[in-house]
C-alpha cells in the first residue's frame, strides 16, 4: 500500500542533526583565531622588545638605536592597532586567514549576534576598560603594590570576566568550547593563590603570565579545531549522498 | 497529507538543513560536505532558488568568483512544516496517500 510513511526517510532523526552538527563545525573552526592570536601576541613582543631595547640604548646614548626603536615601536603599535579594530582591518586579516586555513572546506558564516549587531559600541567600551586593567595592573605590579607572583592571580579579576563577556558578545559565532580559556585561566590562578608549585622563577618570570594567557588560548583554539574535525565527520556522515543523486529535476 | 516535494529530495533536503543551521555557506562547503557532482548540485540549488527557499550571493575573493547560498524566510517556514508534516506522519495512524 502507498502510504505517507513509506515515503518518510528512514534516517530521520539522524537527519534532523545536520543543522547542530554544521554549526558546531562553523563555531570551532579556531585555527584561525590561533592564527590571529600568534599576530596578536607577535606584535605585543615586537612592542615589548623595541620598548625595552630603546629604553637602554637611551640610557647608553646610542641616539641612532633609540630611533631605529622608536620607528619600530610606531611601526608596530599601528600594526597592533589595525590587526585588533575589525574596522581598520582586523576582520580583513581574520578573512583572509580563515581562506587560508579552512578554504579547501569552503566558507560558512553564522548568524552575527543581535547583541553585536546593535550594540557596536560596548564591544569597544569593553576593551578600553580591559587595556586599562591591563595596564593599570603592570603598573601596581612594579610599583609593589603586590608581589609579581601575584600577577597572574590579580589579572584574573578582569581577563576571567573579559573573556566570558567575549564568549557571550560573539554568541552563537563561538561554540561553548571557548569558555574552557578562562576556566583554565580560574584554575590557575587558584592554585597560585593556594601555593600550589606552578611558578617560574628567574629568568622565566614572564611566563607566568604568558603561559595562562597564550597557552591557554593556544591549547582552547587547537583543542576547538580538533572538535570541528570531529563535527565535520559527524555532518558528513549523515548528509554524505553515496555517488551523487539524481539530477534533482 | 503530501510532502513539499521540492524539499523531499533526499540533496535538496540536506542542503536545506545544512543552511539551517548556518548565516549562509558557499557552493565548495555543500559540495565537499554532500559528496554530490558540481552538476547535481548546481541543479539543486537552482531548483531551490527558483521555489525561492534559497538565495544566491555572488561575490569576489580575491580574483576568485564565490558563490554562498542562504535560506531565505520562505525556505526556513517551507522546512519547518516540512518536518511538522513528517512527524505527523511518522507518529500518525497509517493513511493512504490523498491526491
Amino acid at each position: 500500500m502507498n502510504t505517507p510513511q513509506n515515503q518518510v526517510p528512514q534516517d530521520t532523526e539522524k537527519l534532523k542533526e545536520i543543522p547542530k552538527w554544521t554549526r558546531r563545525y562553523a563555531q570551532n573552526r579556531t585555527l584561525t583565531n590561533l592564527a590571529n592570536m600568534v599576530i596578536l601576541t607577535l606584535v605585543a613582543m615586537v612592542i615589548g622588545a623595541s620598548s625595552y631595547l630603546g629604553g637602554l640604548a637611551f640610557v647608553r646614548g646610542n641616539m641612532i638605536l633609540v630611533w631605529v626603536c622608536m620607528g619600530v615601536l610606531f611601526g608596530s603599535l599601528i600594526c597592533l592597532f589595525i590587526v585588533s579594530v575589525p574596522k581598520f582591518g582586523g576582520i580583513k586579516i581574520w578573512r583572509w586567514t580563515d581562506r587560508r586555513i579552512y578554504g579547501q572546506e569552503g566558507i560558512t558564516a553564522i548568524p552575527e549576534p543581535e547583541l553585536m549587531k546593535k550594540k557596536k559600541w560596548l564591544g569597544y567600551v569593553v576593551g578600553m576598560v580591559f587595556m586599562i586593567c591591563v595596564m593599570g595592573t603592570v603598573f601596581l605590579g612594579f610599583k609593589g603594590y603586590f608581589a609579581i607572583k601575584y600577577m597572574q592571580p590579580v589579572s584574573a579579576l578582569y581577563v576571567v570576566p573579559f573573556l566570558v563577556f567575549l564568549y557571550f558578545w560573539q554568541r552563537p559565532k563561538v561554540g561553548p568550547l571557548m569558555l574552557l580559556w578562562p576556566i583554565l585561566y580560574t584554575i590557575h590562578a587558584i592554585l597560585i593563590v593556594a601555593g600550589a608549585p606552578i611558578l617560574f622563577t628567574g629568568n622565566l618570570t614572564g611566563f607566568n603570565m604568558f603561559l595562562p594567557t597564550f597557552g591557554y588560548g593556544f591549547l582552547t583554539f587547537t583543542i576547538g579545531h580538533f572538535y570541528s574535525r570531529y563535527a565535520l565527520k559527524k555532518l558528513k556522515d549523515i548528509a554524505h549522498l553515496d555517488g551523487g543523486s539524481p539530477s534533482g529535476v | 497529507m503530501e510532502f513539499d516535494k521540492i524539499i523531499h529530495e533526499p540533496a535538496r533536503l540536506r542542503i536545506m538543513m545544512i543552511l539551517n543551521g548556518l548565516e549562509q555557506a558557499d557552493f565548495n562547503f555543500l559540495l565537499t560536505t554532500l559528496n554530490l557532482t558540481r552538476g547535481n548540485l548546481s541543479r539543486h540549488v537552482e531548483k531551490l532558488e527558483s521555489a525561492g527557499y534559497l538565495s544566491v550571493k555572488k561575490s569576489f575573493s580575491g580574483k576568485i568568483p564565490n558563490t554562498s547560498y542562504q535560506l531565505t524566510q520562505k525556505g526556513s517556514k517551507a522546512l519547518a512544516q516540512y518536518w511538522e508534516n513528517l512527524d505527523a506522519v511518522r507518529n500518525g495512524p497509517i493513511q493512504p496517500l490523498t491526491k
